[in-house]
């Protein structure tokens, strides 16, 4: 991707290289590294605002976390979530991408109007799917009536509510999906399409056959980086249901909010960021390795 | 076989005859309906007195209006402060991620910088996209509260450009990297330093790419909700924050959250929409970059 350019040049410019660099190092540092290395040494105490004697507890904070049911829950509901979630956007994205990716005029109206849910803030698609959700005065429930179905506490019933936050986010990114998935399908070679044609092969066939295989390594990818978002979800669920009903709703980046700022447990809300940090981390590393296997076969 | 005659001269492949005419405009109507419905039942929700939001069954079309909400938002909730107030961080945010961004990415495509500068700025970003924010909110809040910076613009401006630069260096990296160095080559031998030839030579070239990352960095910045809660108590308070007020304090006044809904969607929609193009090729490039 980026090309290794030979470098000749003067001891200004040397100097002037380092120093174009000094003002995003400054906001890293500011913004990222201190505040990491500070979390990392609040996760080792028992540091709750307020209280005097702060002291040195190890890794009590971790072991405590992982016997901690709470914990687990939040763990389970956000995998349940991600899984519900991407694997939605993925078929549907597909779906609507094979769509759109014909260029007419009332294809690129149908671009036009899908960018929208995308483009909004988490926390503004949240109040307006709360609303519409609303057990009793809510749209949906009403359109449900017409079909006989009883009203549905989409937010309210511990049972539903995770399902409900992970319909809100299907519904702001399958655009998303859609959108990377279509400039795929625009690589795929004609060549191949019209020979397939030619030898009187359906519709269906030519996508399961020949579309599919060639955008398999975009899907991949595009599920990764959807998977790994679904692990940062925090307006939506903090203006939807706040992780309730009876935490039904409670994923890691709001269980993290929760502990620190609202319950200041400061020492182990630090130790859940940092086993959420290492366990991105494996997860990085994962989604590399599977892009450098999925980029090497599509070459 | 109606793929073969589109009158499409590229070499680009054509499904979009997999169904039939009356089929695509069902699907288009119907996913058109359930994209679009949501922001009708915003904005009439907005319009409709106490009376009609809170009604059994709902009320589909609202039979009264009242801007009353619309009104309340602005004499009673802020909302004019919370507007200035994203608009100035995302307006500076953009200014600053840009500009440092851009510059870090000409240095280390073009620059004379050895080759681990390059790795460790590639492995810290593709870790930074990797975490969440609220990993580090905690600790943020007590930083900017040694630096005095505690519900100030310029702490959610730091914040806030810490997080989307990452994707603004992939990015201009990739721009930068597509410019011939002959042209490089050329300005150096003219006697052009680094600095001259970032400003004059070769930032220009690159106009629509900076385009592309200014919009996305404004909408993200724009639509940044977690630092607002944390780092602002109350001069500073973005309009995200603003709105989710509504939900924590006790009742549900329907008519004033949804004009507020309104005041923070709309800008947005109204940017992305001057400039869709940039939008959806900065997205699809930032995603497939990483």
């Amino acid at each position: 991707m980026i090309i290794n350019r030979k470098i000749h040049q003067n001891k200004t410019d040397k100097f002037l290289s380092w120093l174009f660099l000094i003002p995003v190092l400054l906001i890293l540092v500011v913004a990222a590294f201190v505040p990491l290395g500070f979390g990392l040494g609040l996760s080792v105490t028992d540091y709750e605002p307020g209280i005097e004697n702060t002291s040195f507890v190890g890794f009590a904070n971790y072991i405590r976390l992982f016997t901690s049911e709470l914990f687990q829950q939040s763990v389970r509901n956000n995998v349940l979530f991600a899984l519900m979630a991407v694997g939605l956007e993925l078929v549907f994205g597909t779906f609507l991408a094979i769509i759109i990716s014909h260029d007419n005029r009332s294809n690129r109206l149908l671009t036009t109007i899908v960018l929208v849910p995308m483009t909004i803030a988490p926390v503004a698609a949240g109040i307006l799917w709360r609303m519409l959700l609303d057990r009793t005065y809510g749209a949906v429930n009403y359109f449900l009536s017409f079909f006989g179905i009883e009203a549905i506490g989409w937010l309210s019933d511990y049972r539903v509510a995770l399902y409900s936050i992970a319909m809100v986010d299907f519904w702001q990114f399958t655009p998303f999906v859609a959108i990377l998935i279509v400039s795929s399908i625009k690589g795929v070679p004609r060549s191949f399409v019209e020979a397939a044609l030619a030898d009187g092969a359906s519709q269906f066939k030519i996508i399961r056959k020949i579309v599919l295989p060639i955008i398999a390594p975009t899907l991949v990818i595009v599920g990764m980086i959807r998977f790994i978002d679904a692990f940062k979800v925090f307006g939506t669920v903090f203006v939807m249901t706040g992780g309730g009903p009876g935490n039904s709703t409670l994923l890691l980046p709001n269980y993290i909010y929760q502990e620190g700022i609202r319950f200041f447990r400061v020492g182990f809300s630090s130790a859940i960021a940092m086993v959420f940090i290492a366990f991105m981390f494996i997860l990085a590393g994962l989604f590399i390795k599977l892009r450098n296997s999925q980029m090497r076969r599509f070459e | 076989m109606a793929g073969l005659t589109n009158r499409s001269s590229d070499d680009r492949v054509n499904l979009g005859n997999f169904a039939s005419k009356p089929v695509r405009v069902i699907i288009t109507i119907f996913v058109g309906l359930v994209v679009l419905f949501p922001f009708y039942w915003l904005i009439t929700s907005g319009l409709k007195p106490e009376n009609q939001y809170f009604a059994t069954p709902p009320i589909m079309v609202p039979t009264e209006i009242t801007f009353d909400h619309f009104v309340a938002i602005f004499t009673k909730h802020d909302a004019l402060m919370g507007l200035t107030n994203s608009l100035l961080i995302a307006g500076i945010t953009t200014t600053v991620t840009v500009v440092a961004g851009s510059m870090a990415a000409y240095t280390l495509i073009n620059g004379a910088l050895p080759g681990k500068v390059k790795g460790f700025f590639m492995v810290w970003f593709i870790i930074q996209r990797m975490y969440p924010a609220v990993v580090v909110a905690v600790p943020v809040f007590f930083v900017f509260q040694q630096l005095k910076l505690l519900d100030t613009i310029t702490a959610l401006v730091i914040m806030n450009a810490s997080f989307n630069i990452p994707l603004v260096l992939l990015l201009m990296m990739g721009f930068y990297s597509e410019v011939p160095y002959d042209i490089e080559e050329q300005a150096i031998l003219d006697g052009c330093n680094l600095f001259q030839r970032f400003f004059w030579v070769t930032t220009p070239m690159v106009q629509t790419g900076v385009v592309a990352v200014a919009i996305l960095t404004f909408i993200f910045t724009w639509n940044e909700f977690l630092f607002g809660v944390i780092l602002t108590i109350r001069k500073a308070t973005p309009i995200t924050v603003l709105i989710s007020g509504f939900v924590t304090d006790r009742g549900l006044e329907w008519g004033p959250m949804a004009a507020m809904a309104c005041a923070v969607v709309f800008p947005v929609l109204i940017v992305m929409w001057l400039a869709q193009r940039s939008f959806v090729s900065g997205i699809s490039a930032g995603a497939l970059k990483m």
